[in-house]
């Protein structure tokens, strides 16, 4: 029998290691009552929700984010645990169907400050350039109402701000290079190093991925544990609740957390006039404001919406379009597994290490528009075995011996763009959550399009597999990413909300987060959420207090406020006197 | 043949013959049940625990010694799902005190009523799949063999097992249209991997290093160990000769989630 290299490392020490400083959040947080009318009350404090926040009440305005879930305490709250951390993914009731029923719960939506950017593998992608002009350019999907020029700015600032890490140079899109170094590779990066290299596929090294690869600040640097998808209690892998949350209470924004929104209230005069919400203990509140910004991500946003149908709105609030709740889209994430002799030993590095998006434009050489991307995954044992039951219909005694090789396997997951579909939608079951409000339902069908990219995806990275080495390849189909389902555009008959974000039908009320997506690329949709709501705030700084009481809508595009940044973010560079 | 399998030679569970043990590849003999079966013999990731955050560690030793009691089974229906977790995710390698509690975790995410975050439509709420799902395999059993389950010998459970599996049952096709047989299965697994793979016993015996803050890991590359793992000593067995459960596909069509480019058969019944 071998020990441990070192020794069996018998305790010494009680357990109190430490990091060092982790961030707290020492100051008083600012709380309004439900009588006083705040300027604008955030539904959701996730990924735009928090980026929101901060950028509204650095630049004064009076602000609420109701957040569903708890504010977490990391280091009393988080575990290095997969069966420990499904308090951090939203778990309520979600009713699934269609041809191609899409799995909820672990990983998929967020519950808590900081929302789904507290629990994704954090890998940040900028979308191409093409993105932003689908149906021009293929006759398929859709286009978004402004260029990604408009967008590049932005996707510069947040990726400052998180910050990301990355190669100096991403050749693909719009090529760029990233603020903080690449990670180093674990044993799936290798594989995926290993296999795009024999077939001369260029591969992006130690990123983009918004994991600190140095210490900033009091922000400790990664330490290669694995669980990013159980929450970073190192406090390296970004997440609002790090990164924009405690400026925005230094700045006097309140989060109201275990805030469950379930009703917006139309005022007489056509503008919303805030928000009802159930807390922890199923007491009814409203709070006031002059404008209401739903942040709740592609199922709960559009639930809410539809949730809040009212005379004269009988379809729900911002839906005279029909379009709430439709073009909902998830990416294929099918992960292709691959067997090596030699140990891999996945569970160390980050997940989200490296990748390649060599295949994201359309092809004409393909039968298929658009494209997709191969990643890292790196699968800790019980999503690992959940593959094994699903890629090689383990079970007994097989699934114990595949899961006695687990250090033996490599996996990669492929992002394929599925295009926005008008059946695929989100509307309200008859079922109801545990507070009684209506359960959302949820229905997607794969169209010609999608099974043809997912088919040519899924052989490119099980090519890209074995030409790593792998002596057995399997995979397994699953989805990742929601975005869509309350889309933005220029036209009112054919979307929900403008291209700041503001509902077509009410002056006041506004959608900001995933789900104003018109198409999703093969990009992780995180930092896009992140820009976007950056942009968003930019234009409600600009439009000032017209938006409390005009119906005006002011289509010019804001000025970037770089100074509205958390502070440490920009300014740090060679002087150029004037 | 590994150290650790001589050593436990000694003991043969009360409950456990030998034609339900795994066996050496090469001589064909039963490999008698063990602390730790797999290919890290010595490894421990609790041995690790004093470099674990203070919330994890209670967690984990939680999970390890308290064992929550059964509460929303009855007893007949406690017998039965046992049963049915001893071939989901059989332990006859594991002597009867290093076991890994499946069922009363189940048991325990029923009694509380929580659910995963969704539930396809064409399937009933988790009770009532395990409520179904009990009718359906004793109606299987009597169908194939004219007994319940919990009464068949060990071969003949994995045989009606399988047959769930592979989606082909012959009885209970009344409830196979209520419930998607596939779906079914699937959610009878995930609740025996939520269990046993979340149990550090499991992480022992699959080589995962564990819990790593705040003290990290720092050998990532080429599968190396860090200082405190343990390289792998593999070693080749076969599967229990009463059994049927060993056999994998590797095929690239398998899907479950969807019916992406083939069709599922459980639901186009």
């Amino acid at each position: 029998m071998k020990t441990p290299l070192l020794g069996p490392f018998r305790s010494k020490g009680n357990g109190h290691h430490s990091l060092g400083p982790m961030q707290h959040i020492d100051v008083p947080m600012r709380r309004y009552r439900d009588t006083d009318e705040v300027d604008y009350l955030i539904v959701g404090c996730g990924s735009a929700g928090g980026v929101l926040l901060q950028r509204l009440s650095r630049a004064g305005f009076r602000v609420v984010a109701l957040e569903a879930g708890p504010f977490w305490n990391t280091e009393r709250d988080w575990v290095s645990d997969e069966s420990g951390s499904h308090k951090l993914y939203w778990e309520d009731l979600r009713i699934t169907g269609g041809t191609d029923p899409l799995a909820f719960g672990a990983n998929n939506s967020g519950k808590g400050v900081g929302g789904g950017s507290v629990h994704w593998a954090a890998f940040a992608p900028r979308f191409h350039p093409s993105d932003f002009e689908v149906y021009t350019r293929d006759g398929l999907g859709a286009d978004w109402p402004f260029k990604y020029e408009i967008l590049r700015p932005y996707y510069e600032q947040l990726e400052l701000e998180m910050p990301v890490a990355g190669p100096a140079h991403f050749p693909w899109g719009d090529p760029h290079g990233y603020p903080y170094g690449p990670h180093p590779m674990g044993g799936v990066g290798n594989a995926l190093i290993k296999g795009c290299s024999a077939l001369g596929i260029p591969v992006s090294i130690g990123g983009p991925v918004a994991i600190l690869s140095g210490s900033r600040a009091d922000r400790p640097h990664c330490i290669y544990r694995g669980y990013c998808i159980q929450g970073c209690k190192v406090g390296a892998k970004a997440s609002t609740l790090i990164t924009h949350v405690p400026d925005a209470i230094s700045n006097g924004a309140e989060v109201r957390d275990y805030s469950m929104a379930y009703r917006i209230e139309l005022g007489r005069n056509g503008r919303v006039a805030g928000v009802h919400y159930f807390d922890r203990d199923g007491a009814a509140w409203f709070q006031r404001a002059k404008a209401v910004i739903v942040s709740g991500y592609a199922i709960e946003t559009p639930r809410l919406l539809l949730n809040s149908a009212c005379p004269g709105h009988e379809n729900g609030l911002a839906n005279s379009s029909d379009t709430v709740g439709r073009f909902l889209m998830a990416q294929a994430g099918n992960v292709v597994l691959g067997r090596f002799d030699q140990p891999v030993r996945m569970y160390k590095a980050p997940p989200a290490h490296a990748l390649t998006e060599e295949f994201y434009e359309t092809d004409p050489r393909n039968d298929f528009a658009r494209g997709f991307a191969i990643q890292t995954v790196g699968p800790l044992p019980i999503a690992f075995a959940k593959q094994m039951v699903s890629a090689k219909r383990a079970w007994g005694w097989g699934l114990r011996r595949e899961m006695m090789d687990y250090n033996h396997w490599a996996s990669f997951g492929l992002l394929g763009e599925i295009l926005p579909w008008p059946d695929n939608r989100v509307t309200l079951s008859e079922e109801r959550d545990q507070f009684g409000i209506r359960a959302p339902h949820i229905s997607f069908s794969l169209h010609d399009n999608d099974h043809k990219l997912i088919k040519g995806a899924k052989n490119k990275t099980m090519e890209v597999m074995r030409a790593a080495g792998a002596t057995e390849v399997a995979q397994e189909a699953r989805y990742a990413h929601l975005v869509g389902a309350a889309r933005m555009g220029n036209d009112p008959r054919t979307s929900v909300v403008d291209k700041f974000g503001r509902t077509h039908d009410i002056a006041n009320l506004f959608v900001c987060d995933g789900s104003i997506l018109p198409t999703q690329g093969s990009a992780n949709p995180g930092l896009t959420i992140q820009a976007l709501a950056a942009r968003t705030a930019d234009y409600l700084i600009a439009q000032g207090t017209t938006i409390f009481s005009s119906s005006k809508r002011d289509q010019a595009e804001p000025p970037m406020r770089r100074n509205l940044a958390p502070p440490d973010t920009w300014g740090h560079g060679v002087p150029r006197l004037k | 043949m590994s150290k650790q399998s001589r050593k436990s030679a000694k003991r043969l569970p009360p409950d456990v013959d030998t034609s339900l043990l795994p066996r050496n590849a090469e001589s064909g003999e039963a490999i008698l049940p063990s602390e730790q079966p797999g290919y890290y013999s010595g490894y421990s990731t609790l041995s690790q625990q004093a470099y674990w955050d203070r919330t994890t560690r209670d967690l984990v030793n939680d999970r390890v010694k308290n064992i929550p009691r059964i509460r929303h089974f009855d007893a007949q229906s406690a017998r039965f799902w046992r049963a049915v977790f001893d071939h989901i995710l059989p332990q006859t390698d594991r002597v009867p005190e290093r076991r890994i509690p499946l069922l009363e975790r189940l048991d325990e995410r029923l009694y509380s009523n929580r659910g995963v975050g969704y539930r396809y439509e064409k399937m009933p709420p988790d009770r009532e799949a395990y409520r179904l799902g009990e009718i359906a395999i004793n109606a299987e059993s009597q169908s194939r063999y004219s007994a319940d389950f919990v009464d068949l010998p060990h071969l003949q459970q994995d045989i009606i097992l399988q047959s769930i599996h592979d989606g082909k049952p012959a009885a209970a096709k009344e409830i196979w249209k209520q419930m998607p047989i596939g779906r079914f299965w699937l959610l009878l697994l995930q609740d025996a991997i939520e269990a046993y793979y979340s149990h550090p016993w499991a992480w022992d015996e699959i080589g995962f290093g564990g819990p790593a803050y705040p003290r990290a890991y720092t050998r990532l590359e080429r599968g190396e160990p860090e200082p405190w793992e343990v390289e792998e000593q593999r070693y080749e067995w076969g599967a229990p000769r009463y059994s049927v459960s060993d056999t994998t596909e590797s095929t690239h069509h398998l899907h479950t989630e969807s019916r992406q480019n083939e069709s599922i058969p459980d639901e186009s019944q």
